[in-house]
């Protein structure tokens, strides 16, 4: 076989091979490049605005991964995963501002990325209560029981109680230094979109391998069709509470990082259109797909800034094109996801697919 | 094919449109000043008045001459009342090389206000928030009106001194006092622990606090609530909307309670909205109501028809001259920064802002000073109640004459 290409015909002989990653040199160029870009490129050759922007898709591609797992690889659809980015970004802050830290915690830098960790945990654990209905119920009827997390989590919990913690009202700020890895205060918009990049890369890297493994296959099988999954064997309530708990835990991580680009919290921060923005997310980017949910977040962060940019020079002539900009937005939202459903249902990353084929088969291609 | 056509002339519109938006060249103008608005979200039935209001007093501005001969440049955004909205419109308004940033809500203030603080751009806000007052943790945060915890205090003392003493009970009970307020909303929530203090240093028994939703147009559980404790009366820390979906429900349901609003709570909508039940509601007003007659008032409305003839008047609110009351202080620091050659976030604040002392805007407002050390703009408010056909002035509560030990020492920043 070809250590290039990966020439048509070339058949792979075990599960090993057929699953691995950067099977060929060409693969393994591009994934190189493709790191440069997010690691160097963006965050050395770009002015802070779209450094910052750079830090918003990931922002939303952290929260879409999860919903991705649920949904597109689970079958378990969710409207409720801001509520579990929420448990993650309050664990994380409280964390941080409440825990009496050993000296050599706070000078190593290591309150805050063990605050991640916890934050990971919490968010998954909470994340399997509120999965608990999906041993009994499904499609419509679970919808509603992920939407009671994002009342119940946020509206209640943490508006009325959590959020009295130190009694400072309703948000907590982060003191300058507090966010620290190490030997680095996350202060500037770069130190922010490397602390992202990190850690949407980890993630990228963890839910890529776990759905290669037993419980990604279960998953699939548990998508596609329940019942028969359970007469193969297949535990569904454990493997569905298990796409909870990951999914919540990527939430959780999402959350912690929020705060390191707010340095500030407050209930606020998590409205329940944000769950809806989510499922938008992977509905454009391809449902069932890790590149649907990155490609999914570009798309909804960079075209929304292009069209707010589009909007400047003419709202000289139209004002009201930025006084009403935000319906512009959400209308754009709206009309994005019934195209792709219409025109491209299997959104982005089957185009994306559909791109990397025509080159793979070039000159064959047809 | 005609489809075809609009394609053909959208696209290449959106392409040159998106270049020059692209282009931090496009915005080319003396001084840039940003703008954070709500005009579609939560409190869009307070906000939208305030935005219209703050662009046409920039443009006054620039008929005045600007900053001294500088026009200034004011782009603005609706974020809808969405936090990560708001922070990527402040990181846009940066780029934009925005000297300073009118901007609005508590929520999306306060979790600015660590980059504003680290980014050295003042952040002239909507939200009166007593969290921002101290420069020690929001130097760059600023307004022109009273705090909120200043307006609850003065609302409590008002109703305290002028409605108390009238009621059969005076002298045989302690006034009983609960709030009413969305407790997610940081606006809302922002002056509540500042009246309860203040309740319990005036002598009230304090009720449990009602979550009223900024959306609420039924209220009728909280009210039950309430009439078990029987208040004598009640803050609402709502805005209009909530608060007169509040009052109505407590009218109909007989809480017999009297109302103290804060500002966002209290203008020309609420008779409106609320009717009957609004008679004897007492609120914070940060300045005067739209076209009452101060000083300034008539350069405001004139504006507004020059620049604006499509709405009413009589649709006009406070929240314009609220607006105003903000771009006024804003032009002044501008002014003196810029005589001061200091044209910098640091130095508009140094150099501008923080040698205003007792500056008068006119429109009802009390004077302002900003100091090194204290960004209370105010040291007291005024207290307005509707009395079925006007708003007539209550009490003008100096709190600062009043407790001037606990103004200085204990009252900063909360």
């Amino acid at each position: 076989m070809s250590h290039v290409w990966l020439p048509c015909g070339d058949y792979h002989q075990t599960y090993e091979e057929d699953q691995g990653w950067w099977q060929t040199t060409f693969i393994k160029t591009k994934m190189v490049l493709l790191l440069l870009v997010v690691f160097v490129g963006i965050p050395q050759f770009l002015d802070d605005y779209w450094i910052s922007v750079g830090t918003m898709v990931g922002y939303t591609a952290m929260g879409a991964l999860g919903v991705q797992l649920l949904i597109g690889y689970a079958g378990l659809i969710t409207l409720g995963h801001a509520a579990f980015i929420a448990v993650g970004a309050y664990t994380s802050t409280l964390m941080v501002l409440q825990v009496p830290w050993p000296q050599f915690m706070i000078d190593w830098g290591l309150a805050y990325p063990v605050s991640i960790l916890a934050a990971a945990v919490t968010a998954g654990i909470w994340s399997v209560l509120f999965g608990l209905p999906s041993a009994k119920v499904k499609g419509f009827y679970l919808i509603l029981t992920t939407m009671a997390a994002q009342f119940i989590t946020v509206d209640f919990i943490l508006t009325q109680y959590v959020s009295q913690i130190g009694g400072r009202g309703q948000a907590f700020s982060l003191p300058p230094g507090t966010i620290k890895i190490g030997p680095w205060i996350i202060d500037t918009e770069t130190e922010v979109y490397y602390t992202m990049a990190v850690l949407i890369t980890l993630m990228v890297i963890v839910l890529a391998n776990l759905l290669r493994s037993k419980a990604g296959r279960a998953w699939v099988a548990i998508r596609d069709n329940d019942i028969a999954a359970e007469a193969l064997g297949i535990n569904i309530v454990w493997y569905k509470l298990l796409a909870f708990f990951v999914a919540g835990a990527m939430a959780g991580v999402a959350g912690a990082f929020w705060v390191s680009n707010t340095a500030a919290l407050s209930p606020e921060h998590f409205p329940w259109f944000w769950s809806l923005w989510l499922v938008g997310v992977i509905l454009i980017g391809g449902v069932g797909s890790i590149h649907g949910a990155v490609f999914g977040s570009i798309f909804m962060v960079v075209v929304m800034e292009l069209l707010q940019m589009a909007v400047i020079p003419l709202s000289i002539y139209y004002p009201k094109l930025l006084m009403d900009f935000a319906f512009i937005k959400d209308m754009a939202f709206g009309l994005a996801i019934c195209a792709f459903l219409i025109y491209e249902p299997n959104g982005l990353a089957y185009r994306w697919w559909q791109i990397k084929n025509y080159f793979n088969l070039w000159p064959f291609s047809y | 094919m005609k489809g075809k056509n609009a394609l053909m002339v959208l696209v290449p519109m959106l392409a040159v449109a998106l270049l020059f938006g692209l282009s931090t060249a496009a915005v080319a103008a003396d001084v840039k000043i940003g703008g954070i608005m709500d005009t579609t979200g939560a409190t869009s039935d307070v906000g939208k008045d305030y935005a219209i209001g703050m662009e046409e007093a920039f443009k006054y501005i620039n008929e005045q001459g600007g900053i001294n001969g500088k026009m200034v440049k004011y782009t603005w955004f609706d974020y809808g009342y969405r936090i990560p909205e708001a922070i990527t419109k402040y990181k846009l308004l940066k780029r934009l090389k925005s000297l300073v940033i009118m901007g609005w809500g508590t929520g999306d203030t306060e979790a600015l206000s660590p980059t504003v603080n680290k980014d050295q751009i003042p952040y002239v806000s909507a939200s009166y928030s007593a969290h921002l007052t101290d420069p020690k943790k929001s130097r760059y945060n600023l307004f022109f009106s009273s705090d909120y915890s200043t307006n609850a205090r003065a609302c409590l003392t008002a109703w305290f001194d002028k409605k108390w003493p009238k009621h059969p009970d005076y002298g045989k009970r302690k006034p009983r006092f609960a709030c009413a307020y969305m407790f997610a909303s940081p606006y809302c929530s922002a002056p509540i622990k500042a009246v309860k203090d203040h309740a319990q240093m005036l002598g009230f028994e304090i009720g449990e606090d009602q979550d009223v939703s900024l959306f609420a147009l039924d209220t009728k559980s909280q009210i039950m609530a309430l009439k078990k404790f029987e208040p004598d009366v009640c803050w609402h820390g709502n805005t209009t909307m909530s608060v007169s979906a509040t009052i109505r429900d407590a009218y109909s349901l007989g809480l017999g309670a009297d109302w103290i609003v804060n500002n966002w709570g209290m203008d020309e909508n609420l008779p409106r909205l609320a009717g009957e039940a609004a008679k004897g509601v007492m609120g914070a007003t940060p300045c005067a109501f739209y076209g009452q007659d101060y000083k300034n008032m008539d350069v405001v409305v004139a504006t507004a028809k020059k620049y604006n003839p499509g709405i009413p008047q009589e649709k006009r609110l406070i929240r314009t001259i609220q607006a105003w009351g903000d771009a006024l202080i804003t032009w002044e620091a501008l002014i003196r920064a810029d005589k001061a050659g200091a044209m910098t976030g640091d130095g508009v604040m140094v150099k501008g802002f923080e040698t205003l002392r007792n500056y008068d805007i006119g429109l009802g407002a009390s004077p302002v000073t900003f100091t090194a050390d204290d960004h209370r703009p105010t040291t007291g408010c005024l207290v307005q109640e509707w009395t079925g056909e006007k708003f007539v002035e209550v009490e003008r509560v100096d709190l600062k004459e009043r407790w001037p030990e606990k103004w200085a020492e204990a009252w900063l920043g909360w």
